[in-house]
Protein backbone atom coordinates (compact mmCIF):
# COMPACT_ATOMS: atom_id res chain seq x y z
CA UNK A 1 0.00 0.00 0.00
CA UNK A 2 1.10 3.58 -0.62
CA UNK A 3 0.90 6.12 2.18
CA UNK A 4 1.71 9.83 1.90
CA UNK A 5 2.21 12.19 4.82
CA UNK A 6 1.62 15.89 4.29
CA UNK A 7 3.38 18.45 6.43
CA UNK A 8 5.13 21.79 6.05
CA UNK A 9 8.91 21.83 6.08
CA UNK A 10 9.17 18.06 6.21
CA UNK A 11 11.79 17.81 8.94
CA UNK A 12 9.87 16.22 11.76
CA UNK A 13 7.57 14.25 9.49
CA UNK A 14 10.50 12.50 7.90
CA UNK A 15 11.49 11.25 11.36
CA UNK A 16 8.02 9.77 11.72
CA UNK A 17 8.19 8.27 8.23
CA UNK A 18 11.35 6.38 9.16
CA UNK A 19 9.66 4.91 12.22
CA UNK A 20 6.63 3.91 10.17
CA UNK A 21 8.81 2.19 7.58
CA UNK A 22 10.57 0.27 10.32
CA UNK A 23 7.25 -0.79 11.77
CA UNK A 24 5.97 -1.89 8.37
CA UNK A 25 9.14 -3.89 7.83
CA UNK A 26 8.77 -5.64 11.18
CA UNK A 27 5.24 -6.66 10.26
CA UNK A 28 6.35 -7.82 6.83
CA UNK A 29 4.00 -5.29 5.29
CA UNK A 30 4.73 -4.16 1.75
CA UNK A 31 4.32 -0.40 2.00
CA UNK A 32 5.66 2.73 0.37
CA UNK A 33 5.60 5.59 2.86
CA UNK A 34 6.71 9.11 2.01
CA UNK A 35 6.39 12.66 3.27
CA UNK A 36 5.74 15.58 0.93
CA UNK A 37 5.00 19.28 1.27
CA UNK A 38 1.43 20.31 0.61
CA UNK A 39 2.37 22.03 -2.66
CA UNK A 40 3.84 18.76 -3.96
CA UNK A 41 0.88 16.58 -3.03
CA UNK A 42 -0.90 16.93 -6.36
CA UNK A 43 2.02 15.36 -8.23
CA UNK A 44 2.30 12.38 -5.93
CA UNK A 45 -1.22 11.02 -5.80
CA UNK A 46 -0.76 8.31 -8.44
CA UNK A 47 -1.53 4.94 -6.84
CA UNK A 48 -1.80 6.38 -3.33
CA UNK A 49 -4.12 4.64 -0.86
CA UNK A 50 -3.98 6.92 2.15
CA UNK A 51 -2.98 10.55 2.72
CA UNK A 52 -2.19 11.44 6.34
CA UNK A 53 -2.14 15.09 7.40
CA UNK A 54 0.33 16.35 10.00
CA UNK A 55 -1.50 17.82 12.99
CA UNK A 56 0.38 21.12 12.68
CA UNK A 57 -1.11 21.73 9.24
CA UNK A 58 -4.61 20.52 10.12
CA UNK A 59 -5.96 23.75 8.65
CA UNK A 60 -5.30 22.24 5.21
CA UNK A 61 -7.69 19.36 5.85
CA UNK A 62 -10.63 20.76 3.84
CA UNK A 63 -8.42 21.56 0.87
CA UNK A 64 -6.74 18.16 0.90
CA UNK A 65 -10.03 16.30 1.29
CA UNK A 66 -11.41 18.12 -1.73
CA UNK A 67 -8.33 17.15 -3.68
CA UNK A 68 -7.99 13.45 -2.81
CA UNK A 69 -11.42 12.12 -1.94
CA UNK A 70 -12.81 12.29 -5.49
CA UNK A 71 -9.92 9.99 -6.40
CA UNK A 72 -11.02 7.46 -3.82
CA UNK A 73 -8.09 8.16 -1.53
CA UNK A 74 -8.73 8.08 2.21
CA UNK A 75 -7.40 10.87 4.36
CA UNK A 76 -7.28 11.95 8.00
CA UNK A 77 -5.28 14.03 10.45
CA UNK A 78 -2.56 12.11 12.27
CA UNK A 79 -3.28 11.62 15.96
CA UNK A 80 -1.42 14.47 17.62
CA UNK A 81 0.09 12.55 20.52
CA UNK A 82 1.15 9.67 18.29
CA UNK A 83 2.83 12.19 16.02
CA UNK A 84 4.55 13.97 18.87
CA UNK A 85 5.80 10.76 20.45
CA UNK A 86 6.89 9.59 17.00
CA UNK A 87 4.91 6.37 17.38
CA UNK A 88 5.38 4.91 13.93
CA UNK A 89 3.38 1.76 14.64
CA UNK A 90 0.33 3.67 15.93
CA UNK A 91 0.30 5.97 12.89
CA UNK A 92 0.72 2.96 10.60
CA UNK A 93 -2.29 1.35 12.31
CA UNK A 94 -4.22 4.52 11.67
CA UNK A 95 -3.35 4.37 7.97
CA UNK A 96 -4.29 0.68 7.71
CA UNK A 97 -7.60 1.29 9.47
CA UNK A 98 -8.36 4.12 7.05
CA UNK A 99 -7.76 1.96 4.01
CA UNK A 100 -10.38 -0.55 5.08
CA UNK B 1 -11.42 26.35 26.78
CA UNK B 2 -14.48 27.27 24.74
CA UNK B 3 -14.50 24.83 21.87
CA UNK B 4 -16.70 26.94 19.60
CA UNK B 5 -14.26 29.80 19.85
CA UNK B 6 -11.42 27.38 19.18
CA UNK B 7 -13.07 25.97 16.07
CA UNK B 8 -13.60 29.47 14.78
CA UNK B 9 -10.00 30.42 15.48
CA UNK B 10 -8.62 27.36 13.71
CA UNK B 11 -10.92 28.04 10.79
CA UNK B 12 -9.78 31.65 10.39
CA UNK B 13 -6.12 30.75 10.80
CA UNK B 14 -6.64 27.97 8.27
CA UNK B 15 -8.13 30.38 5.79
CA UNK B 16 -5.14 32.69 6.12
CA UNK B 17 -2.73 29.75 5.99
CA UNK B 18 -4.30 28.44 2.81
CA UNK B 19 -4.91 31.80 1.08
CA UNK B 20 -3.62 31.30 -2.43
CA UNK B 21 -1.60 34.51 -2.83
CA UNK B 22 -0.08 34.39 0.63
CA UNK B 23 0.89 30.76 0.05
CA UNK B 24 2.46 31.68 -3.31
CA UNK B 25 4.44 34.48 -1.64
CA UNK B 26 5.57 32.18 1.17
CA UNK B 27 6.56 29.36 -1.18
CA UNK B 28 8.27 31.90 -3.42
CA UNK B 29 10.47 32.89 -0.52
CA UNK B 30 11.04 29.27 0.49
CA UNK B 31 12.23 28.53 -3.04
CA UNK B 32 14.87 31.29 -3.12
CA UNK B 33 16.11 30.65 0.43
CA UNK B 34 19.11 28.53 -0.70
CA UNK B 35 20.31 31.45 -2.84
CA UNK B 36 19.74 33.94 -0.03
CA UNK B 37 21.72 31.81 2.41
CA UNK B 38 24.51 31.22 -0.13
CA UNK B 39 24.84 34.96 -0.70
CA UNK B 40 24.79 35.69 2.97
CA UNK B 41 27.41 33.08 3.81
CA UNK B 42 29.64 34.42 1.01
CA UNK B 43 29.57 37.83 2.69
CA UNK B 44 30.14 36.23 6.07
CA UNK B 45 33.29 34.49 4.82
CA UNK B 46 34.54 37.69 3.17
CA UNK B 47 34.27 39.59 6.42
CA UNK B 48 35.02 36.89 8.97
CA UNK B 49 36.55 38.35 12.11
CA UNK B 50 39.89 36.98 13.38
CA UNK B 51 39.93 34.56 16.32
CA UNK B 52 42.27 36.41 18.64
CA UNK B 53 45.53 37.43 16.98
CA UNK B 54 46.59 33.96 15.81
CA UNK B 55 43.85 32.92 13.42
CA UNK B 56 43.00 35.72 11.02
CA UNK B 57 41.46 34.14 7.92
CA UNK B 58 40.70 37.38 6.09
CA UNK B 59 44.23 38.69 6.82
CA UNK B 60 45.82 35.50 5.46
CA UNK B 61 43.83 35.53 2.29
CA UNK B 62 44.59 39.20 1.70
CA UNK B 63 48.27 38.39 2.25
CA UNK B 64 48.22 35.66 -0.39
CA UNK B 65 46.08 37.21 -3.12
CA UNK B 66 46.48 40.92 -2.48
CA UNK B 67 44.02 43.13 -0.66
CA UNK B 68 40.43 42.37 -1.58
CA UNK B 69 41.13 40.26 -4.68
CA UNK B 70 39.95 36.93 -3.31
CA UNK B 71 36.84 38.60 -1.92
CA UNK B 72 35.63 39.17 -5.47
CA UNK B 73 34.37 35.58 -5.45
CA UNK B 74 32.07 36.10 -2.49
CA UNK B 75 31.11 39.58 -3.66
CA UNK B 76 30.01 38.21 -6.99
CA UNK B 77 27.98 35.47 -5.32
CA UNK B 78 26.26 38.17 -3.29
CA UNK B 79 25.46 40.20 -6.41
CA UNK B 80 23.70 37.28 -8.04
CA UNK B 81 21.69 36.23 -5.01
CA UNK B 82 20.61 38.33 -2.05
CA UNK B 83 21.41 41.57 -3.92
CA UNK B 84 18.74 40.78 -6.54
CA UNK B 85 16.04 39.65 -4.11
CA UNK B 86 13.29 41.54 -5.93
CA UNK B 87 14.11 39.97 -9.26
CA UNK B 88 14.26 36.48 -7.76
CA UNK B 89 10.86 36.65 -6.10
CA UNK B 90 9.33 38.16 -9.25
CA UNK B 91 9.97 34.76 -10.80
CA UNK B 92 9.43 32.39 -7.88
CA UNK B 93 6.14 33.89 -6.69
CA UNK B 94 4.68 34.00 -10.20
CA UNK B 95 5.76 30.40 -10.74
CA UNK B 96 4.11 29.19 -7.54
CA UNK B 97 0.94 31.19 -8.07
CA UNK B 98 0.56 29.87 -11.62
CA UNK B 99 1.12 26.31 -10.35
CA UNK B 100 -1.66 26.76 -7.82
CA UNK B 101 -4.00 27.67 -10.70
CA UNK B 102 -2.64 24.73 -12.66
CA UNK B 103 -1.40 26.91 -15.52
CA UNK B 104 2.13 26.88 -16.95
CA UNK B 105 4.42 28.08 -14.13
CA UNK B 106 7.53 28.54 -16.26
CA UNK B 107 5.79 30.89 -18.71
CA UNK B 108 4.18 32.85 -15.90
CA UNK B 109 7.54 33.23 -14.15
CA UNK B 110 9.27 34.42 -17.31
CA UNK B 111 6.54 36.92 -18.12
CA UNK B 112 6.75 38.25 -14.58
CA UNK B 113 10.55 38.68 -14.78
CA UNK B 114 10.25 40.44 -18.16
CA UNK B 115 7.61 42.80 -16.75
CA UNK B 116 9.76 43.51 -13.72
CA UNK B 117 12.80 44.38 -15.83
CA UNK B 118 10.64 46.59 -18.05
CA UNK B 119 9.80 48.69 -15.01
CA UNK B 120 13.32 48.93 -13.53
CA UNK B 121 14.79 52.40 -14.03
CA UNK B 122 17.82 52.44 -16.32
CA UNK B 123 21.01 54.23 -15.35
CA UNK B 124 22.59 56.97 -17.51
CA UNK B 125 25.05 54.58 -19.11
CA UNK B 126 22.31 52.08 -20.02
CA UNK B 127 22.53 49.67 -17.12
CA UNK B 128 19.89 48.21 -14.86
CA UNK B 129 19.88 49.97 -11.53
CA UNK B 130 20.99 47.34 -9.03
CA UNK B 131 19.34 49.20 -6.18
CA UNK B 132 15.91 48.40 -7.58
CA UNK B 133 16.68 44.77 -8.43
CA UNK B 134 17.28 44.02 -4.77
CA UNK B 135 15.34 44.35 -1.58
CA UNK B 136 14.18 47.89 -2.36
CA UNK B 137 12.30 46.48 -5.32
CA UNK B 138 10.88 43.55 -3.37
CA UNK B 139 7.32 44.84 -3.14
CA UNK B 140 7.28 45.71 -6.82
CA UNK B 141 8.42 42.14 -7.45
CA UNK B 142 5.56 40.76 -5.35
CA UNK B 143 2.94 43.03 -6.91
CA UNK B 144 4.16 42.50 -10.49
CA UNK B 145 4.29 38.74 -10.09
CA UNK B 146 0.74 38.58 -8.72
CA UNK B 147 -0.82 40.96 -11.26
CA UNK B 148 0.89 39.48 -14.31
CA UNK B 149 0.10 35.93 -13.23
CA UNK B 150 -3.55 36.76 -12.58
CA UNK B 151 -3.71 38.30 -16.08
CA UNK B 152 -1.90 35.29 -17.52
CA UNK B 153 -4.34 32.85 -15.96
CA UNK B 154 -7.28 34.91 -17.19
CA UNK B 155 -5.95 35.13 -20.76
CA UNK B 156 -4.97 31.45 -20.85
CA UNK B 157 -8.58 30.56 -20.07
CA UNK B 158 -9.75 32.33 -23.25
CA UNK B 159 -9.61 29.61 -25.88
CA UNK B 160 -9.32 32.07 -28.78
CA UNK B 161 -6.03 33.43 -27.42
CA UNK B 162 -4.34 30.10 -26.98
CA UNK B 163 -2.57 28.70 -30.04
CA UNK B 164 -3.15 24.98 -30.35
CA UNK B 165 -0.43 22.91 -31.97
CA UNK B 166 -0.89 19.58 -33.76
CA UNK B 167 -0.32 16.60 -31.47
CA UNK B 168 3.03 15.70 -33.00
CA UNK B 169 4.66 18.92 -31.76
CA UNK B 170 6.70 18.33 -28.58
CA UNK B 171 5.07 19.52 -25.37
CA UNK B 172 7.71 22.18 -24.63
CA UNK B 173 7.18 23.83 -27.99
CA UNK B 174 3.41 23.73 -27.88
CA UNK B 175 3.46 25.16 -24.35
CA UNK B 176 5.58 28.12 -25.34
CA UNK B 177 3.29 28.87 -28.28
CA UNK B 178 0.22 28.53 -26.10
CA UNK B 179 1.57 31.35 -23.97
CA UNK B 180 2.44 33.58 -26.95
CA UNK B 181 -0.62 35.82 -27.21
CA UNK B 182 -1.20 36.10 -23.47
CA UNK B 183 2.48 37.04 -23.05
CA UNK B 184 2.31 39.66 -25.80
CA UNK B 185 -0.82 41.23 -24.33
CA UNK B 186 0.56 41.35 -20.77
CA UNK B 187 3.92 42.79 -21.81
CA UNK B 188 2.23 45.40 -24.01
CA UNK B 189 0.09 46.44 -21.05
CA UNK B 190 3.11 46.70 -18.77
CA UNK B 191 4.95 48.70 -21.44
CA UNK B 192 1.99 51.05 -21.83
CA UNK B 193 1.79 51.49 -18.09
CA UNK B 194 5.50 52.25 -17.85
CA UNK B 195 5.30 54.77 -20.72
CA UNK B 196 2.36 56.54 -19.12
CA UNK B 197 4.05 56.66 -15.73
CA UNK B 198 7.31 58.12 -17.05
CA UNK B 199 5.93 60.36 -19.83
CA UNK B 200 2.82 61.76 -18.20
CA UNK B 201 3.31 61.45 -14.47
CA UNK B 202 7.10 61.61 -14.57
CA UNK B 203 7.48 59.12 -11.75
CA UNK B 204 9.18 55.82 -11.28
CA UNK B 205 6.96 52.98 -10.11
CA UNK B 206 9.69 51.51 -7.94
CA UNK B 207 10.15 54.74 -6.00
CA UNK B 208 6.41 55.19 -5.51
CA UNK B 209 5.83 51.66 -4.20
CA UNK B 210 8.92 51.78 -2.05
CA UNK B 211 7.98 55.11 -0.47
CA UNK B 212 4.27 54.49 -0.11
CA UNK B 213 4.12 50.81 0.88
CA UNK B 214 7.44 49.17 1.61
CA UNK B 215 9.20 51.84 3.65
CA UNK B 216 6.33 52.50 6.07
CA UNK B 217 5.75 48.75 6.56
CA UNK B 218 9.42 48.17 7.25
CA UNK B 219 9.47 51.09 9.64
CA UNK B 220 6.64 49.53 11.60
CA UNK B 221 8.23 46.09 11.33
CA UNK B 222 11.49 47.23 12.87
CA UNK B 223 9.77 48.45 16.05
CA UNK B 224 9.52 46.69 19.39
CA UNK B 225 5.70 46.54 19.44
CA UNK B 226 5.63 44.89 16.00
CA UNK B 227 8.28 42.36 17.04
CA UNK B 228 6.25 41.53 20.15
CA UNK B 229 3.08 41.07 18.08
CA UNK B 230 4.91 38.75 15.66
CA UNK B 231 6.28 36.63 18.52
CA UNK B 232 2.89 36.57 20.24
CA UNK B 233 0.88 35.58 17.15
CA UNK B 234 3.35 32.87 16.14
CA UNK B 235 3.11 31.21 19.54
CA UNK B 236 -0.62 31.70 19.89
CA UNK B 237 -1.04 29.79 16.62
CA UNK B 238 1.33 27.05 17.74
CA UNK B 239 -0.53 26.80 21.04
CA UNK B 240 -3.61 25.87 19.03
CA UNK B 241 -1.50 23.26 17.25
CA UNK B 242 -1.14 25.28 14.06
CA UNK B 243 2.12 25.91 12.25
CA UNK B 244 2.62 29.58 13.19
CA UNK B 245 5.68 30.38 11.09
CA UNK B 246 4.06 28.69 8.13
CA UNK B 247 0.79 30.60 8.41
CA UNK B 248 2.44 33.98 8.98
CA UNK B 249 5.25 33.41 6.46
CA UNK B 250 3.59 35.21 3.55
CA UNK B 251 3.32 38.37 5.65
CA UNK B 252 6.52 38.18 7.71
CA UNK B 253 9.11 37.35 5.05
CA UNK B 254 8.52 40.37 2.76
CA UNK B 255 9.06 42.68 5.73
CA UNK B 256 11.89 41.08 7.65
CA UNK B 257 14.07 39.76 4.84
CA UNK B 258 14.75 43.18 3.19
CA UNK B 259 15.68 44.64 6.58
CA UNK B 260 18.34 41.98 6.88
CA UNK B 261 19.54 42.55 3.31
CA UNK B 262 20.21 46.20 4.06
CA UNK B 263 22.12 45.27 7.21
CA UNK B 264 24.28 42.73 5.36
CA UNK B 265 24.92 45.11 2.49
CA UNK B 266 26.18 47.87 4.79
CA UNK B 267 28.20 45.39 6.84
CA UNK B 268 29.85 44.04 3.67
CA UNK B 269 30.72 47.64 2.82
CA UNK B 270 32.73 47.91 6.02
CA UNK B 271 30.21 49.18 8.57
CA UNK B 272 30.44 47.59 12.02
CA UNK B 273 27.68 45.14 12.97
CA UNK B 274 26.94 47.44 15.91
CA UNK B 275 26.11 50.32 13.59
CA UNK B 276 23.93 48.66 10.94
CA UNK B 277 20.47 50.22 11.07
CA UNK B 278 17.92 47.46 11.66
CA UNK B 279 17.27 45.53 14.85
CA UNK B 280 14.34 43.27 14.05
CA UNK B 281 15.08 40.97 11.10
CA UNK B 282 14.30 37.40 10.18
CA UNK B 283 17.38 35.94 11.95
CA UNK B 284 16.65 38.15 14.96
CA UNK B 285 13.72 35.86 15.79
CA UNK B 286 15.36 32.61 14.67
CA UNK B 287 18.52 33.22 16.66
CA UNK B 288 17.53 34.97 19.84
CA UNK B 289 13.92 33.91 20.39
CA UNK B 290 13.09 30.62 18.62
CA UNK B 291 16.01 28.68 20.10
CA UNK B 292 15.22 25.00 19.69
CA UNK B 293 12.19 26.06 17.67
CA UNK B 294 9.13 28.19 18.38
CA UNK B 295 8.54 28.59 22.10
CA UNK B 296 12.27 28.45 22.89
CA UNK B 297 11.63 24.76 23.46
CA UNK B 298 15.33 24.05 23.93
CA UNK B 299 14.91 25.81 27.28
CA UNK B 300 11.82 23.72 27.94
CA UNK B 301 13.79 20.51 27.37
CA UNK B 302 16.54 21.67 29.72
CA UNK B 303 13.92 22.62 32.31
CA UNK B 304 12.35 19.17 32.09
CA UNK B 305 15.71 17.45 32.61
CA UNK B 306 16.26 19.65 35.67
CA UNK B 307 12.82 19.17 37.24
CA UNK B 308 12.22 15.51 36.42
CA UNK B 309 15.72 14.22 37.10
CA UNK B 310 14.78 11.37 39.46
CA UNK B 311 11.77 9.73 37.87
CA UNK B 312 13.38 8.12 34.85
CA UNK B 313 10.11 6.81 33.45
CA UNK B 314 8.15 10.03 33.79
CA UNK B 315 6.35 10.81 30.50
CA UNK B 316 7.71 14.39 30.41
CA UNK B 317 11.21 12.99 30.54
CA UNK B 318 10.45 10.39 27.90
CA UNK B 319 9.23 13.05 25.49
CA UNK B 320 12.18 15.30 26.28
CA UNK B 321 14.66 12.49 25.62
CA UNK B 322 12.98 11.67 22.34
CA UNK B 323 12.85 15.31 21.28
CA UNK B 324 16.33 16.43 22.36
CA UNK B 325 18.42 15.41 19.32
CA UNK B 326 16.12 17.12 16.81
CA UNK B 327 15.60 19.98 19.24
CA UNK B 328 19.24 21.00 18.97
CA UNK B 329 18.52 21.71 15.32
CA UNK B 330 15.40 23.74 16.10
CA UNK B 331 12.96 21.00 15.10
CA UNK B 332 10.38 20.79 17.84
CA UNK B 333 7.16 19.21 16.67
CA UNK B 334 7.79 16.22 18.97
CA UNK B 335 7.71 18.45 22.05
CA UNK B 336 4.90 20.70 20.91
CA UNK B 337 2.62 17.85 19.87
CA UNK B 338 3.87 15.10 22.15
CA UNK B 339 4.21 16.70 25.56
CA UNK B 340 1.81 18.17 24.52
CA UNK B 341 2.04 21.95 24.62
CA UNK B 342 -0.89 22.27 22.26
CA UNK B 343 -4.01 23.31 24.20
CA UNK B 344 -2.31 22.38 27.46
CA UNK B 345 -3.16 25.07 30.02
CA UNK B 346 0.00 24.26 32.00
CA UNK B 347 2.20 25.67 29.23
CA UNK B 348 -0.03 28.47 28.01
CA UNK B 349 1.81 31.24 29.87
CA UNK B 350 5.48 30.28 29.46
CA UNK B 351 5.05 29.10 25.87
CA UNK B 352 3.27 32.21 24.60
CA UNK B 353 4.63 34.96 26.82
CA UNK B 354 8.15 33.65 27.42
CA UNK B 355 9.17 34.32 23.80
CA UNK B 356 7.58 37.77 23.94
CA UNK B 357 9.74 38.59 26.96
CA UNK B 358 12.83 37.29 25.17
CA UNK B 359 11.92 39.48 22.20
CA UNK B 360 11.91 42.53 24.48
CA UNK B 361 15.24 41.58 26.10
CA UNK B 362 16.88 40.95 22.73
CA UNK B 363 15.52 44.17 21.30
CA UNK B 364 16.91 46.16 24.20
CA UNK B 365 20.29 44.38 24.00
CA UNK B 366 20.61 45.13 20.29
CA UNK B 367 19.24 48.65 20.36
CA UNK B 368 21.50 49.77 23.22
CA UNK B 369 24.55 48.35 21.44
CA UNK B 370 25.32 45.67 24.04
CA UNK B 371 25.10 43.07 21.30
CA UNK B 372 25.77 43.56 17.56
CA UNK B 373 22.83 43.44 15.17
CA UNK B 374 22.10 40.64 12.70
CA UNK B 375 24.18 40.58 9.51
CA UNK B 376 23.79 37.01 8.23
CA UNK B 377 21.09 34.61 7.16
CA UNK B 378 21.62 30.99 8.17
CA UNK B 379 19.63 27.83 7.60
CA UNK B 380 16.96 27.80 10.33
CA UNK B 381 18.28 24.43 11.51
CA UNK B 382 21.60 25.97 12.67
CA UNK B 383 21.98 25.05 16.37
CA UNK B 384 21.93 27.85 18.97
CA UNK B 385 25.39 29.12 20.07
CA UNK B 386 26.68 28.63 16.48
CA UNK B 387 23.82 30.74 15.21
CA UNK B 388 24.35 33.48 17.80
CA UNK B 389 28.01 33.72 16.87
CA UNK B 390 27.48 33.72 13.11
CA UNK B 391 24.46 36.00 12.66
CA UNK B 392 26.17 38.78 14.57
CA UNK B 393 29.08 38.60 12.13
CA UNK B 394 31.22 36.53 14.49
CA UNK B 395 30.66 38.07 17.91
CA UNK B 396 30.74 36.28 21.25
CA UNK B 397 28.25 38.84 22.48
CA UNK B 398 25.66 37.18 20.25
CA UNK B 399 26.35 33.88 22.00
CA UNK B 400 26.18 35.60 25.39
CA UNK B 401 22.72 36.94 24.59
CA UNK B 402 21.58 33.45 23.60
CA UNK B 403 22.87 32.01 26.87
CA UNK B 404 21.15 34.75 28.87
CA UNK B 405 17.91 34.24 26.98
CA UNK B 406 18.06 30.46 27.37
CA UNK B 407 18.67 30.79 31.11
CA UNK B 408 15.76 33.18 31.55
CA UNK B 409 13.55 30.89 29.52
CA UNK B 410 14.55 27.81 31.56
CA UNK B 411 13.74 29.69 34.77
CA UNK B 412 10.36 30.68 33.34
CA UNK B 413 9.47 27.11 32.37
CA UNK B 414 10.55 25.44 35.62
CA UNK B 415 7.62 26.46 37.89
CA UNK B 416 5.10 25.45 35.24
CA UNK B 417 6.72 22.07 34.71
CA UNK B 418 6.72 21.50 38.46
CA UNK B 419 2.99 22.30 38.52
CA UNK B 420 2.44 19.98 35.57
CA UNK B 421 4.33 17.13 37.22
CA UNK B 422 2.40 17.59 40.46
CA UNK B 423 -0.93 17.54 38.63
CA UNK B 424 0.09 14.44 36.72
CA UNK B 425 1.21 12.57 39.84
CA UNK B 426 -2.07 13.52 41.55
CA UNK B 427 -3.98 12.13 38.61
CA UNK B 428 -2.03 8.87 38.76
CA UNK B 429 -2.83 8.47 42.45
CA UNK B 430 -6.53 9.05 41.84
CA UNK B 431 -6.55 6.60 38.97
CA UNK B 432 -4.97 3.96 41.19
CA UNK B 433 -7.43 4.62 44.00
CA UNK B 434 -10.51 4.33 41.82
Amino acid sequence: MKIILVCSAGMSTSMLVNKMRKSAEERGLEASIDAVAESQLKNNLEGTDVVLIGPQVRFLEKKIRALVEPKGIQTDIIDQIAYGMMKGDVVLDQAIALKK
Amino acid sequence: MNSKFMQRFIEIAGRIGAQRHLVAIRDGFVAIMPLIIAGSIAVLINNFPPFGKKFDFVGWMNGIFGDGNWQLVGGTVWNGTFAVLGLLVAFSIAYNLAKSYEVDGLSAGLISIASYIMLVPVTEDWGLNFAWLGSQGLFVGIIVSIITTELFRLLMSKDKLVIKMPELVPEGVSKSFAALFPAMIILALVGLFQALMTALAGVNVFEVIFDVIQKPLQGIGDSLPAAMVVAFLNHLLWFFGLHGTNILGGVIEPIYLPLLEQNVDLWAGGMSAFDVPYIVTKPFFDTFVYMGGSGTTLALLIAIFIVVRNERKHPYREVAKLAAPAGLFNINEPVILGLPIVLNPVFLIPFIFGPVILTVISYVALSTGLVPRTVAMLPWTTPPIFSGYLVTGGSWRGVALQVVNLTISVLMYIPFIMAGVRAWNQQMKEDKAS
